[in-house]
């Protein structure tokens, strides 16, 4: 037997393509796909939100509420905050037409916020009541959560994510780098559908403060502590991100809804 | 956003250390074929050139290679839509003709070698950290002749 020594010419054992090209392609596929039945998923539990009865929201919520009051210190100086804020929300609800009573829950953070949860709960966080010290102004932030619980957004909030969650995991199964590709697109539509809800909220929250107070001096005022504050520090290639709309623009659309209305208000 | 710029940052490196290793790779990995093209290699079990044999020895040449970042997410995707893992070929490849040259290297003095097998394990599998390695075994006679 003659031995012939050569070397193959190609190497035909692997693909000749951009890795790149692939890469992109494959990427893309996967978004597009996640990315639709996000959608379709995020439409159904709008459906679900406006469907779903105050009665069974309550039920269901029944075990957070005790999570929620598992969070209410004993402090006696929160516990007059907390009347405080209480009151204020049982006056602004006058002017709503929620069926069922809110409960105010004060959190010992520094966040400046205050979120709606479901099962008729609003948590205050103790950064926005110090940065927000006089009721009119916390009034508007209030009636922005009732805002949200008029449009059912806590529910809507709480249903997106849980789809979001579950599509993650489905999709990897643990593996959290894939997830992580994944993960700017879904936070990317969630901003943007929740940045048009923020705006609902902002509009139901001045219809309430004028209905209340018959002015809208309190939206004034709580911007105003924002921008003196500064609490809007996010850099500018963030606000895509974030959910609420960025503090001018907000102010902007605000002044051109109350304008509309005709409400009453001193210089924005 | 965080997660992104980490993700971003580690596709990137990924992307680049590796393909530049792997290019690197290759032009050794033809460099050294090419300078060893005369000893003669083959999988049969018989020894080509009846000559008297003076003696033989086990011959061994081992490699592990890790796959890079990219590569990895490249194999995650298609994980999903299923089809050729294109992105580990070129690791695959690389391992075999790296493992058959060290064992060419290893017997240089050899007159020919015979019976050439090669084994592939990948490294921690199952493994929760998931280290992407694989280890490829080139195993052979090599014949020596009566001089």
């Amino acid at each position: 037997m003659k031995y012939l020594p050569s070397l193959p010419e190609k190497n035909d054992n692997v693909s000749h393509n951009h890795p790149l090209s692939e890469f992109a392609l494959l990427s893309a596929g996967l978004i597009l796909f996640f990315g639709i039945v996000y959608l379709i998923l995020g439409l159904l539990v709008d459906l679900a939100a406006e469907k779903i009865s105050y009665e069974t929201e309550a039920a269901l919520f029944q075990a957070l509420s005790s999570r929620v009051d598992y969070f209410d210190p004993q402090n006696d100086d929160l516990a007059e905050e907390k009347q405080r804020v209480q009151q204020i929300v049982d006056d602004l609800q006058t002017c709503t037409d929620l069926p069922y009573a809110i409960q105010v829950h004060i959190v010992k953070s520094d966040e400046t916020n205050a979120i709606a949860l479901p099962g008729g709960h609003i948590a205050v966080f103790t950064g926005l009541l110090q940065a927000v010290p006089q009721d009119n102004g916390l009034a508007f932030v209030l009636a922005h959560e009732l805002g949200h619980f008029q449009n059912r957004d806590h529910l809507r909030s709480l249903g997106r994510s849980l789809v979001f969650y579950s599509l993650s995991a489905m999709l990897t199964g643990g593996n959290s780098s894939i997830s992580g590709l994944l993960a700017p697109t879904f936070g990317l539509t969630a901003a943007q559908y929740s940045q048009a809800r923020e705006s609902m909220a902002d509009r139901i929250a001045l219809d309430t403060c004028n209905c209340r107070f018959g002015n809208i001096n309190g939206a004034v005022d709580f911007f105003r502590y924002i921008i003196e504050m500064k609490l809007d520090s996010n850099l500018q290639i963030f606000h895509y991100f974030s959910s609420h709309p960025e503090t001018q623009k907000r102010i902007d659309e605000l002044k051109a809804y109350a304008d509309s209305k005709g409400y009453q208000y001193s210089s924005f | 956003m965080d997660n992104l710029i980490i993700l971003a940052v580690l596709i990137s490196c990924g992307y680049f250390f590796g393909r530049h290793a792997e290019k690197k790779h290759y032009r050794s990995i033809v460099e050294r074929e090419n300078a060893l093209i005369s000893l003669p290699i083959t999988s049969s079990r018989h020894v080509m050139i009846l000559r008297e044999i003076d003696s033989s020895r086990l011959v061994l040449g081992g490699v592990v290679i890790s796959v890079d970042y990219f590569k990895r997410i490249l194999a995650g995707l298609r994980n999903i839509f299923g089809g050729n893992v294109r992105s580990y070929e070129t690791l695959l490849d690389r391992a075999r003709r790296e493992a058959v040259l060290r064992l060419r290297e290893s017997c240089l003095d050899a007159d020919e070698i015979i019976n050439l097998r090669i084994e592939t394990s990948s490294i921690s599998k199952g493994g929760d950290s998931k280290i992407g390695c694989v280890e490829v075994l080139a195993y052979a006679t090599a014949i020596y002749y009566k001089k």
